[in-house]
């Protein structure tokens, strides 16, 4: 009798548990989504993104978390808009000129724009933002040196209330292209100089944490590690008829199932998601999943210097290996597609790209070709390590990434395999981020290293001078007068044909003998929710809240 | 020794303990080549000035054991330095993450203290039975679901499929804190009378209080299980029992004191544990406390605010083993606090 009780009681509670996974289950099955979910928040853009910002002062902002919120608080003299990067559009300049020796620029001011605080717009605040760039010398992030190409603190001058000129150190043909970055945000003057003023070589620390500029938005509250909230401003000199929305919301979360969880449930309307985890958006419903191409570019420097590799030295080899990668598998494999290839140094999009062979790679994976090559220059397979041949006297090259980058460990372990395959021994050596730059930049002892490079302004001299300038950003050592005189030439003139000439005679040079591998440029993919409407991607001029809005159409 | 000496004793020993663990925590964070300097300035994109800077204020150009008397100074004058991930000083960062780790920690053993002890009991006295077999097998999820997986699912279940609860977050989106005073959201939505922010600050933290609480019920949950088993076999129960004592007098009287002494040494060290924060909690539900705060520090290098979080968390754990200690004393008269 007690065993059947005892039995009894088992069963009861396996019902009751089985009773309880089924109500779960229907439950979960019954909620399905609808043909058009209602629009959550519809006066409030909510993004969820990684990383949180630095800093919301634009004189000392060098960093993408940061600059989007600074970019609706401030605005600039010029801008650029939607998806175009070709033209400049008028913001708190209505017009501009420049005179024939390219040195003194005149910009006319838009008239009646207020502060969020109330103050009046003028030349003088457009002098003191540009002055106070300079002076302070952004001491944080070192972002200054973007200005100080070609302008000090005598080159601003107010003409009236309404006009300003620029003289500037040297011509500069990237110059428009500085003033839509960050630094190029006007502050109030008078709302400066009450907290805190400039001061040479410090950092406003009043400025750093209460932003006040012309934007359309204003910051309501930033908590840090979770989130940046703006409202609208009031006092916007845009107006705020039509469709725009009054709150925007800066999330920061670091777990991608979360991120997506929040897109598909609709606390998030853009979201960020990596490469790995599209499977889960794509396909969704009320879900967006549009790739752009960025200006986000992937690389591999290669050491030329002989106190290093003698081998790398030879520009013969440096081509061989570019054969030797297989540029299409590594968009396929480690950016799961979302990727294209890359012709030099300047991305495909941003201007003068064409100059480069006309926006097409020049190597690709060929391992015949690269045997030939190093068959050809004399570096035969003449090391016999357990019955296989080596090139090189069997010296291997040494292929670093920074730790915890999985697309950069994938090309690295793939271009280890190729290298094999030609008879180059290799190893593949992952390094914390610290001790990668100990290595790149204080001990020379280095191979190749995979690398990026993210865009800053929109001009290709913030790209090709570092990478095969004299610049030398990436400490390759690389060295050739005349493609040094080249680049040099493209960056101070402002005549466009000057320009292409000389960047199309330095590719031709360096292109034949490379000191990286040009791999991919990224696309850029933010998922976002159907009901999110005039969006565009920009990639020099990212997020512009006030142009976006929530309903469908 | 009274209590009090024996507190001040303890509390002493903290600065050994505090120098050992700065001592071995400065050397193996410095002790590889690298350059932090160049990779808070901005990597590749670094400008030298910013170099130089960041170089003499973490005193990067002077030997190692210069660099760590400069640290052990600042230290001593409550300096923790600045954290360059953050851009601020690491202070503040900790006064920030703190408060919001202890928030859930409390809550957490709100719920699992009372649970654990409580089902632990019944388990106890109601061996092999059904409602023992049904504590076991909470116990058993408890120790052996991931805390990662049990976070995910209790998020999609409960804030995506049938969404009852928020999905992450201390608050609501876009719903700025209270007023701090403790850094505690619900305290000081209490004391500063603001109920919107009380309401939402509840709402969010019951599915990671729960996932972060879940293991230490089981935990509690076996161990005062197998003390009571234990006690209840003793020979005083018998003798209590043939006396005639009632045995809810003999539960709770007699065999709990002395079957809580192992349940509050494993919940001190697992609240010293969760003080430290849980990452992997706190990343899932986005809670911006010190398990994320320190997670991010050591990818970012970010040795200052490694530093600090380091030592915060030596002083918790001495902390919460020296309340242990003490606890110990009061629900066992038989214990002498620094022994004699």
């Amino acid at each position: 009798m007690r065993r059947d009780n005892n039995v009894k009681k088992k069963a009861g509670f396996i019902a009751i548990f089985l009773s309880a996974m089924f109500i779960v289950l229907c439950f979960s099955g019954c909620v399905e989504q609808e043909e058009k979910a209602e629009i959550k928040n519809p006066k409030t853009l909510v993004r969820y993104t990684i990383g949180d910002a630095k800093t919301l002062d634009p004189a000392d902002c060098y960093d993408t978390a940061s600059s989007e919120p600074i970019f609706q608080i401030y605005e600039t003299l010029v801008t650029y808009r939607g998806d175009d990067t070709k033209t400049f559009y008028p913001l708190l300049a209505t017009d501009w000129s420049v005179s024939n020796d390219s040195l003194t620029w005149t910009f006319n001011l838009r008239q009646n724009v207020k502060f969020s605080n109330g103050n009046d717009f003028t030349a003088e605040d457009v002098k003191y933002s540009f002055d106070r760039v300079l002076t302070m010398g952004a001491p944080e992030s070192g972002v200054d040196w973007i200005f100080a190409q070609c302008m000090d603190t005598n080159s601003t001058t107010v003409i009236n209330d309404y006009e300003i000129q620029i003289e500037l150190t040297q011509p500069y043909g990237g110059f428009l292209a500085l003033l839509p970055y960050t630094i190029g945000s006007i502050v109030d003057k008078d709302y400066v100089e009450a907290n805190g003023g400039v001061v040479e070589g410090e950092e406003n620390e009043y400025l750093k944490l209460h932003p006040m500029g012309t934007g359309p938005y204003v910051l309501d509250h930033w908590t840090r590690a979770t989130e940046i909230v703006l409202n609208k401003n009031p006092n916007y000199w845009g107006g705020w008829e039509g469709n725009h929305v009054d709150k925007v919301v800066i999330k920061f979360a670091d777990e991608p199932a979360t991120r997506i969880l929040a897109l598909k449930n609709g606390d998030a309307d853009f979201t960020y998601v990596p490469y790995s985890n599209l499977e889960d958006v794509i396909g969704e419903e009320g879900i967006v999943v549009n790739p752009f191409d960025s200006y986000d570019v992937v690389l591999c420097a290669i050491n030329t210097k002989a106190s290093n590799n003698e081998y790398l030295t030879d520009s013969q080899v440096r081509k061989a290996l570019s054969y030797a990668f297989d540029y299409d598998s590594a968009i396929e494999n480690a950016f799961n597609g979302y990727a294209s290839r890359l012709p030099g140094a300047i991305p495909v999009g941003m201007p003068y790209y064409e100059t480069q062979n006309n926006g097409q790679p020049v190597y690709d994976y060929d391992l015949t070709m690269a045997e030939q090559i190093l068959d050809d220059a004399g570096y035969t397979k003449n090391y016999d390590l357990d019955g296989t041949l080596y090139r090189f006297n069997g010296r291997t090259i040494r292929l670093f990434y920074n730790a915890g980058n999985s697309e950069r460990e994938k090309m690295a372990v793939m271009f280890r395999g190729a290298l094999d395959e030609i008879g180059i021994l290799s190893s593949v050596i992952a390094e914390g981020w610290p001790q990668l730059l100990h290595r790149m930049y204080t001990t020379d002892d280095w191979d190749l290293m995979f690398i990026g490079w993210g865009p800053d302004y929109n001009d290709p001299d913030d790209y090709i001078d570092p990478f095969v300038g004299a610049t030398d950003t990436f400490n390759t050592g690389y060295t050739n007068d005349t493609v040094f005189e080249k680049i040099l030439e493209g960056k101070y003139s402002a005549d466009t044909n000057v320009r292409e000439a000389a960047y199309e005679t330095a590719y031709d040079i360096y292109i034949e003998e490379p000191p990286f591998l040009f791999i991919c440029q990224r696309q850029y993919i933010r998922p976002w929710r159907d009901w999110v409407q005039n969006y565009s991607y920009n990639p020099v001029r990212e997020w512009y809240f006030y142009d976006y809005y929530k309903a469908y159409e | 020794m009274k209590t009090w000496e024996f507190i001040v004793r303890r509390l002493l020993l903290l600065i050994p303990v505090l120098i050992g663990v700065t001592i071995i925590t400065f050397t193996v964070s410095h002790v590889i080549p690298s350059d932090p300097a160049r990779a808070f300035a901005g990597g590749p994109k670094a400008q030298p000035d910013v170099i130089e800077r960041i170089t003499k204020e973490l005193h990067l150009d002077e030997p190692i054991w210069m660099q760590y008397f400069y640290y052990l100074n600042d230290i001593i004058h409550f300096n923790l330095g600045k954290s360059y991930l953050e851009s601020r000083p690491v202070s503040d960062s900790l006064s920030q993450y703190f408060p919001a780790t202890f928030e859930l920690t409390i809550f957490a053993m709100f719920f699992a203290i009372p649970l654990g002890i409580v089902g632990g009991i019944i388990s106890a006295i109601r061996r092999n039975k059904l409602s023992d077999h049904i504590t076991r097998i909470i116990a058993i999820a408890g120790y052996s679901l991931p805390i990662f997986w049990l976070a995910l699912m209790l998020q999609y279940s409960f804030a995506y499929q049938i969404p009852i609860l928020p999905l992450e977050g201390r608050l609501g989106i876009g719903m700025d804190a209270p007023s701090s005073i403790t850094g505690l959201y619900v305290i000081d939505s209490i004391l500063t009378g603001n109920l919107e922010t009380l309401g939402s600050s509840l709402y969010h933290i019951i599915l990671p209080a729960f996932t972060l609480g879940f293991a230490t019920l089981a935990l509690i949950l076996r161990m005062t299980r197998s003390s009571m088993l234990e006690v209840m076999g003793m020979d005083y129960i018998r003798t209590g029992r043939a006396k005639g004592l009632s045995e809810r007098s003999i539960i709770f009287k007699h065999a709990l004191r002395n079957a809580l002494i192992p349940t509050i040494t494993v919940t001190g060290l697992a609240f010293g544990g969760l003080l430290g924060g849980a990452v992997l909690t706190e990343t899932i539900f986005n809670w911006p406390g010190m398990g994320r705060f320190a997670a991010a520090a050591v990818l970012g290098f970010d040795f200052n605010a490694v530093m600090g979080f380091t030592i915060l968390i030596a002083i918790i754990y001495v902390s919460a083993n020296l309340i242990v200690d003490i606890l110990y004393a009061v629900v066992d008269p038989r214990v002498k606090l620094g022994g004699g």
